[in-house]
């Protein structure tokens, strides 16, 4: 059946007026001329006080993005980004780094509370959220604050900022950062190497399981900016941690650049977790303004038995470029990719996973979700492929996708490579529209259609969902009600 | 940014550019036809041949993988029986149409003819800029047929384009036009019948009319050195019907792509492909279907048998157009990959713009199931014996759906005969 009218008319009402986080915070900061030469690239790395190592490799990696050409096989459009255009360092100004969160601005402070990050300590020790949740809070470009420490130090977990990491703990961050995602992997990846500003580290020793979640909030604030941060991520044998991202920028004519690379790393029997809510703002309902989402991020199942699983829930972002991805190098590792991907208005989506099975006995889920409405454009690309000496890889995929109007695009583009006669692939996708048997089955109850499509809507989702964690999954829904609201309630 | 420089043509590029020197004085066509093929070589010699880069040959780097093979021929081709009992064989010998007589209602004349007066020139086009097939046979074709099923005209007898060729370079068009309501069975094959090396394109362009009803049988049976080009076009009027049935069992190199717009209401397409593939041979399957209008309906089922080292290749893409309403489209692509050496990659695309659709694909690679197997020989089947019956299996039943008991005989022996040779 034609989306009812009503539904369309609504989900075409949607502006972002819906965008809660929207808001923008006058904090006095620190910021880079604009544009970028290896002057840039000399600053950031002296206001880090990184080791000479460290400005050598941006350098590098400036050197080499120089020779790339902005990749154009995805299935977005936009005008071409004026590198020169963009500040690369932006900071809230602070001369020394806060000891504890007293000394944090208090505006900022305020921004955070905004955002519902559970930063302070106290009010989580005080009961007032059941579970712990340990936080590394990005404004910009910088790593403002990090909770938590003192009690993941005792179980032997490292979580801080990546700057502060190159600090204290150089040998781990020079052993392990680029050996997931080389310098020269793309184009943005490049670029995040040249100009990353910071991120988060973890480390979790062997046979730890990291006693709380960790988690991160981004966000874009100064105008301008472009945000490149980069996280890496490293399960010891036997390790176990669950990371949690967030994301959020304030409303803004201009487009604004987020170019991340995570790096996530599981030797043997190790299991990483890791969730994302991206919100970042997805532009006005012109199509105006709103984020490029360029991210590169890649887990490495180094080890035998390792898992690896990502889980995304994408609503935010004008264009959305990103394909967390699994190199399932150990025997008998795992890869996982959970994903359910929002678009309203003019948004762009192009997003999926690699799952590349390299050792032996590897196996791969991936269930992507995908809702479309609006104008926008919602593309699933992933790629599964087993070399060789895969045997007996295993893959599952499924995509569905649901269209809600008649104004917007849901494309699926699997690559699907076998070159071992023992690997076992399965994928199935399916586009459809919500389903009028569904839908006559809630009405004959008496069920109201706003509250019938949101019922099918979290259905349709459901399988995502449950993946993650518990106060993610909570958020989770509430930002795919709000993207799509009128359509879903 | 800087600019990517050119690379180098390679050996092939350069023969390619070179046989055209060669033969473009004996090729056949009037002052616009010799432009339109001047155009299309310009294209290829500009852009040089496509690379994994072009996303519609991510999986045949023809750049790597095409060589260059002579103008003429290494040895005497004739026209072979027909796949069909009693079947009218219209020959082309290495590019060359050899008239037969044809039935009431059907009307033949050589593709030739076509080019000689010019009318062809409009048809010598590029589909786009990955159109590297389209682009050379355009520019090399020498003969073909076109052949008119007047309306209403529900044919008995089938026809079969034959293509025949004994190493060298042939390059072929076939023109099919099926009048409103017309019926008609028709086989389309590409023999090579040495190990010569050849290097074939063949371009088949199909027009059904309104409740046009058509079934096209293509057999690409290339020699183990052969590269093959070949391209289906077709276009279907509202209430058309085409049951497009490929078999590819030949060819060192071979790439197939169909292209079909169903392009009016309560049209359907249906693609059966059966590719089976060994030695070292890479067969490219690639596919692109237009749902352009209201009601309309396809189905594709790809079925795979992989040996040796073998590489295949399936890309399928559908295209939901924001009208096409009610769509229904269904592909899937099932492989059976035998060997540790052969290597199968799918690529099945959806493209939809329209809401009120059903659109979905499947994509399976497997081995052949150990409890299956386990059950034959439990049997006291050999376990070769079991195996090729599985196998069989696995094609059969895209051959059963054919019901016309003419057509499922001669395609069944030449499958079985297939395993024989290579089992």
């Amino acid at each position: 059946m034609p989306a009812v009218q009503e539904t369309i008319d609504q989900v075409r009402q949607i502006d972002v007026d819906q965008y809660k986080y929207g808001f923008e915070t006058v904090i006095e900061s620190d910021t880079a001329p604009k544009g970028l030469t290896e002057d840039t690239i000399r600053l950031i790395s002296a206001k880090k006080n990184e080791p000479d190592w460290m400005l050598e490799w941006r350098l590098d990696a400036f050197q080499r993005w120089l020779q790339m050409e902005e990749p154009s096989w995805a299935r977005v459009d936009y005008p071409k980004i004026d590198f020169q255009d963009i500040h690369y360092y932006s900071a809230p100004k602070s001369t020394v780094g806060p000891k504890s969160l007293d000394e944090v601005d208090p505006e900022l402070l305020r921004v955070y509370e905004k955002l519902g990050i559970p930063l302070r300590e106290q009010e989580i020790l005080a009961g007032v959220q059941t579970s712990k949740i340990a936080v590394d809070a990005v404004f910009d470009s910088v790593s403002v604050v990090t909770t938590f420490k003192k009690e993941l130090a005792q179980a032997g977990v490292i979580f801080m900022s990546i700057s502060e990491a190159m600090r204290e703990h150089p040998d781990l961050v020079r052993k392990y950062l680029g050996t997931v995602v080389p310098v020269t992997d793309n184009y943005y990846a490049t670029l995040n190497a040249a100009v990353f500003t910071d991120g988060s580290f973890v480390y979790v020793p062997k046979g730890v399981r990291c006693p709380m979640e960790l988690s991160t909030y981004f966000r874009i604030n100064e105008k301008n900016t472009g945000q490149f941060e980069r996280t890496l991520i490293i399960a010891e044998e036997g390790a176990y941690v669950s990371y949690l991202e967030g994301c959020t920028a304030p409303q803004r004519d201009e487009n604004q650049l987020h170019a991340a690379v995570v790096e996530l790393i599981a030797m043997d029997d190790a299991e990483i977790k890791y969730s994302t809510v991206q919100n970042w703002y997805p532009g006005d309902k012109d199509g105006k303004g709103g984020i490029y989402n360029f991210v590169t991020k890649r887990g490495d199942c180094r080890g035998d038995r390792s898992k690896i699983s990502w889980t995304q829930v994408e609503t935010g972002s004008a264009i959305t470029w990103k394909y967390p991805s699994c190199i399932l190098r150990g025997d008998d590792s795992r890869g996982e990719f959970y994903s359910i991907a929002v678009s309203n208005g003019y948004q762009q989506i192009d997003s999926g996973t690699k799952m590349i099975h390299l050792g032996k006995n590897t196996s791969s889920r991936i269930i992507s979700k995908g809702i479309s409405a609006g104008h926008s454009s919602n593309t699933y690309r992933g790629q599964v492929s087993a070399h060789r000496k895969a045997t007996n890889a295993r893959n599952f995929t499924q995509c569905d996708s649901l269209l809600i109007g008649n104004d917007c695009g849901a494309h699926t583009v699997p690559y699907i490579e076998a070159k071992n006669s023992t690997a076992q692939f399965e994928h199935e996708a399916t586009t459809s529209k919500i389903s009028e048997d569904q839908l006559f089955y809630c009405l004959a109850r008496g069920i109201p259609e706003e509250e019938a499509i949101a019922l099918i809507v979290n259905g349709f989702v459901k399988e995502v969902i449950q993946e993650l964690p518990m106060e993610f999954a909570v958020e989770a829904q509430k930002l795919i009600g709000i993207s799509l609201e009128g359509s879903v309630g | 940014m800087n600019m990517q420089t050119k690379p180098p043509r390679t050996a092939a590029e350069q023969a390619l550019l070179d046989s055209y020197a060669e033969m473009v004085g004996q090729l056949p066509g009037d002052a616009r036809v010799t432009v339109a093929r001047d155009r299309l070589l310009s294209a290829i010699a500009e852009k040089g041949l496509p690379t994994k880069r072009i996303e519609s040959w991510h999986y045949t780097d023809l750049r790597a993988v095409l060589r260059a093979v002579p103008v003429k021929a290494g040895g005497s081709a004739r026209a072979a029986e027909p796949l069909v009992r009693d079947a009218l064989v219209c020959p082309v010998v290495q590019g060359q149409a050899l008239m037969p007589r044809v039935p009431e209602g059907v009307e033949l004349s050589p593709f030739m003819e076509l080019l000689v007066s010019g009318e062809a020139a409009p048809l010598l086009s590029s589909r786009g800029a990955d159109d590297l097939v389209g682009e050379l046979n355009g520019a090399f074709v020498s003969d073909g047929y076109r052949l008119a099923i007047e309306a209403g005209r529900e044919l008995d007898e089938i026809l079969e384009l034959q293509s025949v060729q004994a190493g060298g370079q042939a390059h072929t068009r076939f023109l099919a036009e099926i009048g409103a309501g017309a019926k008609a069975t028709v086989v389309e094959r590409h023999l090579g019948e040495t190990s010569n090396a050849g290097l074939s394109s063949s371009v088949s362009t199909l027009d059904l009319g309104e409740g046009a009803e058509v079934t096209w049988i293509l057999v690409q049976g290339a020699g183990e050195a052969d590269q093959h080009l070949g391209q289906t076009i077709a276009r279907l009027a509202a209430g058309a019907t085409l049951k497009l049935f490929v078999i590819n069992a030949g060819g060192k190199l071979v790439r197939r792509e169909v292209h079909v717009d169903v392009a009016g209401e309560g049209a359907h397409f249906d693609l059966r492909c059966v590719n089976l593939l060994a030695g070292d041979s890479h067969t490219d399957v690639t596919m692109t279907l237009g749902h352009m209008v209201p009601e309309t309906t396809s189905s594709e089922i790809v079925r795979n048998v992989v040996l040796d080292r073998a590489r295949g290749v399936f890309q399928g893409q559908i295209r939901v157009a924001q009208v096409a309403q009610k769509t229904d489209a269904k592909m899937s692509c099932n492989t059976l990959l035998l060997s540790d050496e052969g290597e199968f990659a799918a690529k099945p695309e959806l493209e939809i713009f329209a809401d009120d659709v059903v659109c979905g694909h499947g994509a399976t690679v497997i081995d052949i199931n150990a409890d299956h197997l386990f059950y034959l020989m439990a049997r006291g089947v050999s376990e070769k014996t079991a195996r090729a019956l599985l196998v069989n299996g696995f094609v059969d039943e895209l051959i059963d759906e054919l019901e016309d008991e003419a057509l499922v005989e001669p395609l069944r022996s030449l499958i079985e005969q297939w395993l024989v040779d290579h089992g």
